[in-house]
């Protein structure tokens, strides 16, 4: 839409030429129904020639009201709907959600499934990582290519997934105490395999994108979020990382058994677009030697604490936070019971891709219309998650 | 680093390893040309729900579900729809008369399997289910879902052995269970099914099919009073004289499913309170209210439990009785 000229929105596109050229501003609505958008959300940009003056996100357009629907159900029939936030990554909103409950009724976890839960959320976020550096290469012009390496590796992962949950994607697989069903030696088997070959397609890839010139012209010093701001902002996850803030709640929190684990947390220091794409890519590093260990030291024992009943499952009343390490930053749940117990009184979300999505327009002021589609893919946002 | 364009060129390297790979290295070529390929699917995997019989030639007949709608009320997107069987006198036959399930509303989450007590309910691995419409045509009714236990031993051969075994071991337990109860009342019922089988034959020339024949005869040995059912079960007309006294474990005669309301509360007449309260019930021991029959019943009389509208078997008819019953005793 043309805005009818007003004095504060004159620009002059050659100062100091002699007659200055009057320009407007146009906005531009991108989405919702924009592949670059990742889902249906929309981005009413303000710009000025190529360059965003002003950016604002609009969202809500999946809002499937997961919070209240959570609040009429018993506390198990929440959980196949926790893989529907972020579709990418049911493993790990399915143990948020256990360790939430599990926190409130102080649950004691089976040493096994505790593994079990860290081996398929490292996968988790292998699969992850890899797509999403293939969706930012989608929104670079890199057609295909990448994406489809990275698809082609995510369904060796979804396949150990399947072999083990029933489901590809909707996981369904954690339960209150444990994991729905053990793992057998074939599985554990098909998940070394993985992990085995899984550096030499990080290195094939690093070699296809780290030092290719055209995406680091198009990638560095762009987006750049500062340290300040993303901690002002609590911007978690390798978006924060990528912004130097050294924060990992498997780090912080060492819940379930990650304090056993020998990892490093990578951080960058320039917070721009190629930073995330380089943390992502030692985050999977750094997975992989988390999957070796767990892999290596996995007990025998029990999947699921026995005393947790499937029916008729009650909570004392109290509240509850429980967070963990999502590939996309900091998942929590927050739960509070009340007198009957049977349901949760309130449920909430602090969903890391929404939180993260609102330092979007701080980090596109100034770039060009291509760079905001580049931005919002660095991002790593999952619109189930956003709008719940 | 070397050149200028030495990343792009890696990168070209990279893509055209690749693509010569494709042809010769199955690791680099994951794609399968699906009408005609197939990939197998685990063992593991589930699309939608379906409902498992033991015998081929009566489906209806020994399907294993008995209409507990512990699924019904379990399922979070309550995709599942059951009405009880009854016979034209309105008595609960302990199998679904209409079981539905909309494919298009059901997430394939796995809980009602989960929830299942009897086995009944279990996940298929069909994932060619498109139609041509959106509404009728993803409903599945009763006759849809009806699945051989062969069938399920077919597509899950580990999960379904367990699940065989396990309903083995149960049924051994049962009988052992009802075994030491035998001789006590063994002299009275143990002649009586064969003078109600005996006094009750189908004339010859009654227009029934062979099969029809084969079920009233079953049904007419059975049916009244459920002779055949459990040893313990005297005749209606004398029910106080064998279990006399608080009725021992597991000797409970109205603790027998096939039996109608009526039928069980007289069974039960003249018992603590308790046992009428259980013999309300709908004996199918299924857990919906979390407990088993018995218990669900002691926990009432013991005023541990006060929600009367558990019994999800029962229905209003277990409800109203159970609320009659504790006014008559003045708890309420």
């Amino acid at each position: 839409m043309i805005q009818p000229l007003t004095e504060e929105k004159r620009y002059t596109l050659t100062p100091g030429s002699e007659g200055l050229i009057e320009t407007q501003t146009l906005e531009v609505s991108i989405g919702p129904q924009h592949p670059s958008t990742h889902g249906v959300f929309r981005m009413d940009c303000t710009l000025d020639g190529e360059t965003v003056v002003a950016l604002k996100p609009v969202m809500g357009y999946l809002h499937r009201n997961h919070e209240q629907l959570a609040e009429r159900m018993v506390w198990l029939g929440s959980m196949p709907y926790t893989d529907r936030l972020d579709y990418f990554c049911s493993m790990t909103n399915n143990w948020a959600y256990a360790l939430a409950v599990e926190k409130l009724t102080g649950i004691k976890v089976p040493e096994r499934a505790d593994y079990i839960r860290v081996i398929m959320s490292e996968l988790t976020r292998l699969q992850n990582h890899t797509c999403v550096i293939g969706f930012m290469l989608q929104d670079l012009g890199a057609w295909g290519t990448p994406l489809l390496y990275a698809f082609r590796e995510r369904e060796r992962i979804l396949d150990v997934f399947e072999a083990v949950s029933g489901s590809r994607m909707m996981c369904n697989y954690m339960r209150f105490g444990g994991v729905r069903v053990n793992m057998t030696e074939n599985d554990l088997a098909a998940a070394k395999d993985i992990v085995a070959r899984y550096p030499r397609f990080l290195d094939e890839f690093e070699k296809l994108l780290t030092t290719n010139e055209v995406l680091l012209m198009r990638t560095q010093r762009i987006g750049v979020l500062p340290k300040e701001l993303a901690i002002n902002a609590s911007i978690t996850g390798p978006m924060a990382r990528a912004s130097g803030v050294e924060y990992d709640v498997r780090k912080v929190d060492n819940y379930g058994v990650y304090g056993r684990f020998d990892f490093r947390v990578p951080v960058g220091d320039a917070g721009d677009v190629y930073d995330r794409y380089y943390v992502r890519v030692l985050e999977m590093r750094e997975s992989i030697k988390i999957l070796q260990q767990a892999l290596r030291d996995i007990p025998q024992g029990p999947h699921i604490a026995p005393e947790v009943k499937l029916r008729n499952f009650k909570i004392p009343p109290g509240d509850g936070y429980g967070r963990i390490e999502a590939p996309k930053g900091e998942l929590g749940f927050y739960l509070v019971s009340d007198e009957g117990g049977k349901q949760p009184y309130r449920y909430h979300v602090r969903p890391p891709s929404f939180i993260n999505l609102t330092t979007l327009e701080d980090m596109c002021l100034g770039h060009k219309v291509a760079d905001v589609v580049i931005i919002l893919g660095s991002i790593d946002i999952v619109l189930g998650e956003v709008d719940r | 680093m070397g050149f200028i364009g030495k990343g792009l060129f890696d990168g070209m390297v990279v893509t055209a390893r690749n693509f010569v790979g494709s042809y010769f290295d199955r690791e680099r070529l994951v794609t399968v040309q699906y009408p005609e390929e197939r990939v197998q699917v685990p063992e593991n995997s589930r699309t939608f729900p379906f409902l498992v019989f033991d015998e081929d030639k009566d489906p209806v007949g020994t399907m294993r579900c008995v209409a507990c709608k512990i699924c019904e009320v379990e399922c979070p997107p309550q995709c599942i729809y059951i009405v009880m069987d009854r016979d034209e006198k309105g008595k609960p036959q302990q199998r679904p008369k209409v079981f539905d399930i909309d494919i298009s509303v059901c997430m394939q989450c796995q809980i009602c399997v989960e929830v299942c007590p009897f086995d009944a309910i279990k996940m298929d691995n069909d994932y060619e289910k498109s139609q041509y419409g959106r509404f009728d045509e993803l409903v599945e009714h009763l006759p849809d879902l009806l699945k051989s236990n062969e069938y399920y031993n077919r597509i899950k051969p580990t999960e379904a052995s367990r699940v065989d075994a396990k309903l083995k071991a149960d049924k051994e337990k049962k009988a052992k269970k009802a075994a030491p109860a035998a001789p006590k009342p063994a002299a009275a019922p143990a002649p009586k099914p064969a003078p109600a089988a005996a006094k009750i034959t189908i004339p010859e020339d009654a227009p029934f099919t062979p099969e029809q024949r084969e079920w009233l005869g079953k049904f007419l040995v059975t049916a009244p009073v459920g002779v055949a059912s459990t040893a313990a079960t005297p005749a209606a007309g004398q029910p106080a004289a064998p279990v006399a006294g608080s009725a021992p474990a597991g000797n409970w005669p109205w603790h027998d499913p096939a039996l109608g309301m009526q039928q069980r509360l007289d069974l039960a007449k003249n018992k603590p309170l308790a046992d009428l309260l259980m013999a309300a019930m709908a004996q199918t021991d299924c857990h919906a209210c979390g407990y088993d029959c018995r218990g669900y019943a002691d926990a009432i009389a013991a005023g541990t439990e006060t929600d009367l509208s558990l019994c999800l078997p029962g229905e209003a008819e277990t409800e109203n009785m159970l609320k009659r019953l504790m006014e008559g005793s003045g708890k309420v």
